[in-house]
Order: structure tokens, then sequence, then C-alpha cells
């Protein structure tokens, strides 16, 4: 509709207000690339252990336990919010203009300006709104407790630290550092979450006395104080609820099966149509939409158990609330986990021994990971616009053509593989999620095939920006 | 058994589609996982430890914070 109305055009008067890092007037140079990026990544790491001014407590259950490892939120600390806000208005934008709700036009500058606009826009408002939310729901204490004064106080205090986040993530988008700030904060706490639970000097009393948590301090402090070195080493490397040595050993192999299954990739020869028939290579991955899926099944799970604690906590005795979850305190680390409805059958079994004794549960889980992730993945090719289509569209406007194949059997050549990819892309990352958590790997499955294929796309970014550096694909 | 069909039909279709798919593929060989497999360790490790440190850092600082409040 050509100047007709359009929603998108809702958000121009707001654009003024909004915070924005200017786009780059030079070439930046990899290494400066290489400072901002790590400044970044400092800055957000700072507030990520920076406590909040004001609360009065952090010792209730904790609503947001489960997903605070994908969304890089850290208790307690100005990060609390973590990549929330940005993460979700990503998600909505994206979805508002791939399913064609919002009418965008990328081919004009105006309209990626207001769309980027919009994403800004809408992650303050959730900012805002998730704030306001968390201390209106007692997650500092009361707000009788806290007054009004700090009430406000934390609200700002969150509320900032959400707009730096949107900063420093447009920072590093705009051309200033490598990749995108959400998977670099997303793969860094995993990392940290990882190292800190081989190598924590911070000690927790049990029934033996103290005991470190780190797996590999506890390791050698045991070897090293215990009389008896087999059942030394028998407790480093099986003691319950604190990482031991099998975790770590299962981390490992995650991380190295992921990594194999990166490396499968359908490999389509493409050739230029002008430029003396320039040949390349158009390669299709096995993880098509990489953790996309993992991601939004994540936020899929998450979203039931905060809904479902909510309302247990507020009408526990209700027939349909029951159904949705029932939830107990757990007596080790004091989160509430659920042991009833669906909350609980979407849950992973905490271990092999559990699969046996309850197998519906642990049959329910396993269909329910598999089937989420191949059609959210099957999914997101539609609405991120990495469909067949519109690959072949991509592949055409740069004047690329299959050879061997018409013009219009391009598309239903990639019809061949790219649905196939995203959908059994998925359902192995959905396996392989399962796969960790069953073999107890430290971080969650989750959080290893996050990590893991976050910082391949790094080390793709990385390879490429060298080479352009380089001039040996001279842009 | 046409319920049952219409069910599974889809789905062998999917596992057939998948199968191909997977031998199509190219896949690493031991030079090309190795590569791989060490320089995202290695990502991995340096990601992990600049959070580790920096957690550290910050557990005595935020001791004095804390405490003083």
């Amino acid at each position: 509709m050509v100047g007709g109305f359009r929603v998108i055009h809702l958000v121009r008067p707001f654009l003024a207000f909004l915070p924005e890092v200017q786009s780059p007037e030079r070439k930046i140079p990899f290494r400066e690339k290489v400072i901002y990026t790590v400044i970044s990544l400092f800055i957000f790491l700072v507030c990520s252990q920076l406590p909040l001014y004001g609360i009065h407590s952090t010792t209730g259950a904790d609503p947001f336990y489960w997903m605070r490892v994908i969304l890089a939120s850290s208790r307690g600390t100005v990060m609390e919010l973590g990549i929330t806000p940005i993460v979700t208005s990503g998600m909505v934008m994206q979805l508002l203009a791939g399913s064609k709700i919002i009418e965008i036009d990328n081919n004009v500058r105006e309209d990626r300006a207001l769309l980027n606009g919009a994403q800004k826009l809408l992650g303050i408002l959730i900012a805002v709104g998730q704030a306001v939310a968390y201390v209106l729901s007692g997650m500092y204490g009361s707000v009788g407790e806290l007054g009004v004064g700090n009430a406000i106080l934390i609200i700002v205090q969150l509320c900032f630290a959400a707009i730096i986040v949107l900063c420093l993530d447009e920072l590093l988008q705009k051309g200033y550092g490598l990749g995108s700030g959400i998977s670099l904060f997303i793969a860094t706490n995993i990392c940290e979450s990882i190292i800190w639970k081989a190598f924590s000097p911070t000690t927790i009393n049990s029934g033996r006395g103290a005991q470190f948590e780190g797996a590999v301090i506890a390791l050698f402090h045991l070897l090293i104080t215990r009389t008896d070195k087999v059942r030394a080493l028998r407790e480093a490397f099986f003691r319950q609820n604190l990482p031991n040595v099998t975790n770590l050993h299962a981390t490992v192999l995650i991380f190295l099966i992921v990594i194999y299954f990166q490396g499968f990739r359908v490999v389509l020869p493409v050739r230029s149509k002008n430029a003396r028939g320039q040949r390349g290579s158009y390669p299709i991955k096995l993880f098509y939409t990489s953790n996309m899926p993992i991601i939004l099944q994540s936020a899929l799970v998450s979203n039931i158990y905060f809904i479902s604690q909510i309302l247990y906590r507020k009408f526990g005795g209700n027939f349909l609330v029951n159904l949705i979850g029932t939830w107990k305190e757990s007596e080790y680390s004091g989160q509430s986990i659920p042991v009833g409805g669906i909350a609980y059958y979407i849950t992973a079994p905490s271990s092999l021994a559990e699969m046996a004794t309850h197998p519906f549960h642990a049959l329910f889980y396993l269909v329910f990971m598999l089937a989420a992730c191949a059609l959210f993945s099957k999914t997101w090719i539609e609405v991120s616009g990495s469909s067949a289509k519109d690959v072949a569209r991509q592949l055409r406007e740069q004047q690329m053509v299959m050879p061997g194949h018409r013009d219009s059997n391009l598309q239903k050549e990639l019809n061949r593989y790219i649905p196939t990819a995203a959908a059994f892309g998925g359902l192995c990352i959905g396996a392989l999620t399962v796969l960790a958590d069953l073999m107890g790997a430290i971080g969650s499955g989750t959080g290893i095939l996050l990590a893991v294929t976050i910082i391949y796309q790094y080390f793709e970014t990385f390879e490429k920006e060298k080479a352009s550096e380089l001039g040996f694909f001279g842009l | 058994m046409e319920a049952i069909d219409s069910a599974i039909d889809p789905l062998r279709d999917f596992a057939k589609s998948s199968v191909r798919l997977v031998q199509r593929c190219h896949k690493p060989d031991r030079k090309e996982f190795t590569k791989v497999a060490v320089r995202t360790a290695i990502g991995f490790v340096v990601m992990g430890f600049v959070g580790f440190f920096v957690k550290l850092v910050f557990i005595p600082i935020n001791n004095i914070i804390v405490g003083s409040s």
C-alpha cells in the first residue's frame, strides 16, 4: 500500500527519544572490533555481579530458576532481567514481520530504521513491565517492607541495566564488534557457569563436613585429605547434589558430539550468471536453524513453569491449576520443583533410575522434546525468512543459478533439503539435549548446546572478519 | 487402519527424507573435527574463565558492599 497507513509508522514519534548507537563512519579494523567486543562483555559481566541496592531479601523461592542460564540472568543483581527484554522484543518483531502482520520492506531504509526503533521501544517496555512485576510479586521482599522509594529505585536500576544491554547489543550489531551481543552474553554466562562448577573455591556444608563446590577442586581436595583414596575417588566421581567429575566427563562428551554434528552439511553448487561464471557453493547445515529450536522450546517450558507456579501458589486446590502443574519445595536447592501435572511431564527425569520407575513420564518427555524442537525449527524458517522460497529469492537477486537446473527449479531443489534439514536438525538438537540431561552434564543440555553452537558461530564470524581484513574476499 | 496410515505416512516420509539428507551430507573428517573441536574448546575456556574471574573478584567486593548496607 503505497502511501497508505502502516502499523510500523506508529513508532516514528518515539524514534527521537530512543537511545541509539551511531553507525560507524569508517571501516572498523579487526583489532578494534575485538576490543569493543571484550569491553562489552566485561560491562555485562560486571553488571551480572553488582548487587541491587535497596532489596530486602532474595531468599524466597526463585520462580525464574529454570531459565536463568538461557537468558543470561543473575539473581539479585542489576542484571536480573538479563537479555529477556531484548530477546523477547526481537522474537516478537520477527514473528510480526515474518508473518506479515506488520508490513516491512527491507529495501526501504526508513522501514528498517522504524523496525529497529520498534524493537528497541518494545524491549524497553518489556523491561519496565518485567521490573514492575518482579517488585510487586515480592521477589525482593514485600512492597510493604521495601517502601515505595526503594521499590521505585529497584525498578529504575533494572530498567537502566536492560537499556545498557540493548545498547551493547546494538553496538556490536552495528559493526563495532563481532557477532551479536545476545549470543555473546548467553554463551559467556553458560561457559562461566560450567567453569564455576568445575573450579569453584566456595565451600558447602554437607553431611561429612565442608566440601568444595567445584568438581575439580573437590577431586584434589578429597584425594589429598582422605586416608582412604578409593572412597575419596568414588566420592569425587559420584557425589550427589554437587558437581562431580562424572558430570564433567558428560559435559565434554556432549561438547564433542555437538561439534561433530555441526560439521554435517549438504553443499549445493551454485554459479554466478555474470562475472564469467564464477563458481561457489551454498551449504545447508544439518543444524539449519542452529540453536533456535532449543531457545524456543526452553522459552515455552519456562513460561509454562512460571504461569503454573503463580497459579499454584494462589489457587493450589483447583483442578485445572493442578492439571497444569503441582509444585513442592526441594529439600536441597530450596527451589520449587514440579511433582505433578503437565509441568511435571515436560520436566527432564532426574536420572536413568527415575526413568525406569516412571516410564510414562520418560516417554512423554522424550516425545515432547523431540516434537517441540522439530516443530519449532520448521516453523522458524518460515518466520525468519530462511525458507526455501526466501533462499531461492536471495540467490536469484544475487544472480546465482544452480548448474543443471533451470531458474524455476531452484526453489524446488532447495525444498528437497531445507525443510528436512530444519525439522530433522531440530529433532537432533532435542535428542542431544535429552541425552545431555540424562548423563548429568553440567549446565544442562540446553546450556551446552547453546554455548557450543554460539561459539561455533563466533569462529565462523571470526574467520570471515579476518579474511575480509586481509583482503582475500574484497567486498 | 486408514487413520493410522494417514498419521504414519508423513512420519515415514519424514524419516525417508531425513535418511537421504544424512547420506547426502558432507561429514567432517578427523582433521576437520579436531580443528573445530580445539578452537571451540579454546573459545569455551576463554569465555568461561573471563566470567569465572570476574565472579571471583566480585565476591569479596560484594561482601563489602552488601555488608555495609
